[in-house]
C-alpha cells in the first residue's frame, strides 16, 4: 500500500536533555501511506523522537522534513504545519471545558475557518465514524477511557492530517478498552493514513504496520518488518527487550 | 481506572462513622448555645448603655436616612465594580506578561505584581489623594479610590490567575498546539478558560477584599456607603445602630457576589470539571 513519496524525514536529527544524549543521529523516512510502529524499552527516545515531528519538542541538530520541506520554527508557518500532522496521546488530552463536539469542531473552526455548522455536521461524520456520535453533548469526564481515545482521534481527523502520530494511544487504557481504539486506528490504516505509532501491541505491529523500528538508548537500533523483526530479531538488545514484553 | 478517580475529597475525609456523627451533633448543641450567650450579652449590655434607646433607631424611620445610605451604596457599588473590572483586566495583562517567556517583560511584570502586592491599599490611595497633585495631576475622588484599590487587587489577580494557569494540565496546551491553534489562541481558549475556573474561589474572596478596600473612600471624601454612615453618625450622634446597620448592608453585598460568582460559574460552561481526562494511571 504503502508509495515511495516521502512525508516524513528526520535527517541527522540530535537531542539533549542537559547531559542526556536523548536522540543520537536519528535517520527515518515515512512514507505516504506508510504504518511504522515505534518500539523500545522506556526512556529510550520513543516520545521524544514523535515529538519532535511537530515541534512540541525542539531539536539541536539535524532536519525534518515533511513532505519535503523543513519544519517551521515559530508563528503561523508553524502552527500550520501542526495543523496537518495529527497528534494522539497516551493520555487523551481532551479539552476538559468543552464538550465532545466541541472538542472536535474547535480547530475546523478557530484553525481551518470552516463555518460552525459545517464543522458540526463533519465532527458528527467523525464521530460516528468512531462510535461516540452519542456522547457528543457530554464532556470527556463523562466518557471512559477509551471512547475519550477515540474522540481524540476523531479530532485529530478533523483537520484531515497528512500524517498522524500515536504516542502510546492504549497504554493508559483498561484491556477491555484496547481494542475499540485499535480498531480505529487498524481502520484508518486501511483507509491509508500515514501512521508513526508508538506503542508495544505486537498484535497490533504484525497486523497493520510495514515496519517496526526499534529504539535504544536514543538510538535506532533496528528496523524491519514486523514479522521479520518479532520473529527474527537480529541485535540482542531487541531480543532482551521481546523477551521482556513478552510476559505480559 | 474507576478506582483510581476517587476524588481528592473522599481520600482526606472519610464518611462519619456513628462516634463522629454523635460528635457532630454534640458540637453543633454547644457552638449554637455559646453563640446565642453571645449575642444575649451583646445586647444586654446595648440596652444597659442605652444603645437601644428610640432616639439612635428611630432615625431609620426617615425615608431620607435610607435614600441617604442608598446613595452610599450606589456609590460603593460603582467604586467597587469598576475596580474588579480593571484589576480583573490588568491582573491578566500582568500573569501574561509575567508568563510570556519574554525576560525584561517577565522581570518588569514581576516586580510590578510585588510591588502592588506588597504595598497596602490605603497607602496607595494618599499617594493618589496627596501625592500626585503634588505632580499637577488632579482627578476626581470616584478616580482617586477606584485606580489604588484596583491596582493593589491587580498585584494579587495576577498572581492568583498565574496559580491557575499553572494548574491546567500541560496535555491540554499540548493538544491545542498539535491541531493548530497558535500559542496566543492556546492561552485563550483553552488555558484561560479552564484557569479561571480553577481560581474562582480565590477570585471571589478578592473581590470582597475590592469591597471592603472601598470602605476608605472617605479618605478622599468620595460619598461611599461607610463615607454616608458617617455622616449620618454625626448628624444623628448615633455609632453603635449606624455602624450595625453598615455592617449588614457590606454583608449582604459580600453575600450577592459570592452567590453571583457561583451562578456565573455554573452557567459560564459544562458543569462537570474533573481531571480525570488526565494522569490516567
Ligand atoms: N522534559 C524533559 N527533561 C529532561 N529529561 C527528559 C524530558 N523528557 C524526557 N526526558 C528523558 O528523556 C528520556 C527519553 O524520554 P522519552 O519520554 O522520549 O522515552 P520513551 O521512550 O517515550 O519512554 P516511555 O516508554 O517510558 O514512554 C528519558 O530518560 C526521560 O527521562
Ligand atoms: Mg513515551
Amino acid at each position: 500500500m504503502a508509495d515511495q513519496t516521502p512525508v516524513i524525514e528526520l535527517r541527522h536529527v540530535d537531542k539533549h536533555y542537559g547531559d542526556l544524549h536523548v536522540l543520537q543521529d536519528i535517520n527515518l523516512t515515512v512514507h505516504k501511506g506508510e504504518v511504522l510502529v515505534l518500539i523500545g524499552p522506556s526512556g529510550s527516545g520513543k516520545s521524544t523522537l514523535c515529538r519532535t515531528i511537530n515541534r512540541l519538542e525542539t531539536i539541536d541538530s539535524g532536519e525534518i522534513l515533511i513532505e519535503g520541506e523543513p519544519l517551521p520554527q515559530e508563528g503561523k508557518a508553524l502552527a500550520q504545519m501542526r495543523a496537518e500532522i495529527g497528534m494522539v496521546f497516551q493520555s487523551f488530552n481532551l479539552f476538559a471545558h468543552k464538550t465532545i463536539l466541541q472538542n472536535v469542531t474547535l480547530g475546523p473552526i478557530e484553525v481551518l475557518g470552516i463555518p460552525k455548522a459545517e464543522a458540526a455536521s463533519r465532527a458528527m461524520e467523525l464521530l460516528r465514524r468512531v462510535g461516540v456520535d452519542a456522547q457528543a453533548a457530554k464532556v470527556p469526564a463523562q466518557l471512559s477511557g477509551g471512547q475519550q481515545q477515540r474522540v481524540a482521534i476523531a479530532r485529530s481527523l478533523a483537520m484531515q492530517p497528512k500524517a498522524m502520530l500515536f504516542d502510546e494511544p492504549t497504554s493508559a487504557l483498561d484491556p477491555e478498552m484496547i481494542n475499540e481504539v485499535l480498531e480505529v486506528m487498524v481502520e484508518l490504516a486501511r483507509e491509508g493514513m500515514t501512521m508513526v505509532v508508538v506503542t508495544h501491541e505486537m498484535n497490533f505491529a504484525r497486523r497493520v504496520s510495514n515496519r517496526v523500528v526499534f529504539m535504544a538508548d536514543g538510538q535506532i537500533v533496528e528496523e524491519n518488518t514486523p514479522d521479520e523483526f518479532f520473529d527474527h530479531p537480529k541485535t540482542a538488545r531487541a531480543r532482551d527487550f521481546l523477551d521482556s514484553i513478552k510476559g505480559h | 481506572m474507576s478506582a483510581h478517580t476517587m476524588s481528592m475529597r473522599d481520600a482526606l475525609y472519610e464518611a462519619p462513622g456513628p462516634r463522629t456523627k454523635r460528635l457532630t451533633v454534640i458540637g453543633t448543641i454547644v457552638s449554637l448555645a455559646l453563640v446565642c450567650v453571645g449575642l444575649a450579652l451583646v445586647v444586654r449590655q446595648f440596652y444597659v448603655t442605652g444603645q437601644l434607646d428610640a432616639k439612635y433607631w428611630a432615625f431609620f424611620a426617615r425615608p431620607t436616612t435610607w435614600l441617604y445610605l442608598l446613595n452610599g451604596f450606589v456609590g460603593t457599588v460603582k467604586v467597587a465594580a469598576m475596580a474588579a473590572v480593571i484589576s480583573l483586566v490588568l491582573g491578566v495583562l500582568l500573569m501574561l506578561a509575567r508568563t510570556s517567556g519574554i525576560k525584561p517583560l517577565a522581570f518588569v511584570a514581576r516586580v510590578i505584581i510585588d510591588f502592588f502586592r506588597g504595598v497596602p491599599s490605603l497607602l496607595l490611595i494618599y499617594f493618589f489623594y496627596l501625592g500626585l497633585p503634588t505632580v499637577g495631576i488632579r482627578m476626581s475622588p470616584f478616580w482617586m479610590i477606584t485606580i489604588p484599590v484596583a491596582l493593589a487587587a491587580s498585584g494579587v489577580l495576577a498572581e492568583v490567575f498565574r496559580a491557575g494557569v499553572n494548574a491546567v494540565p500541560k496535555g491540554q496546551t499540548e493538544a491545542a498546539l498539535s491541531i493548530g491553534l497558535t500559542p496566543g489562541k492556546t492561552m485563550f481558549k483553552i488555558v484561560l478558560p479552564q484557569a479561571l475556573r480553577i481560581v474562582i474561589p480565590s477570585l471571589i474572596s478578592q473581590l470582597v477584599v475590592v469591597v471592603k478596600d472601598t470602605t476608605v473612600a472617605y479618605v478622599v471624601s468620595y460619598p461611599d456607603l461607610m463615607q454616608n454612615g458617617r455622616v449620618l453618625i454625626t448628624t444623628n450622634d448615633a455609632v453603635v445602630s449606624v455602624y450595625l446597620v453598615t455592617a449588614v448592608i457590606y454583608i449582604l453585598v459580600n453575600y450577592a457576589i459570592n452567590q453571583l460568582s457561583i451562578s456565573m460559574a455554573r452557567r459560564s460552561g459544562n458543569p462537570i470539571i474533573s481531571r480525570t481526562t488526565e494522569n490516567p494511571t
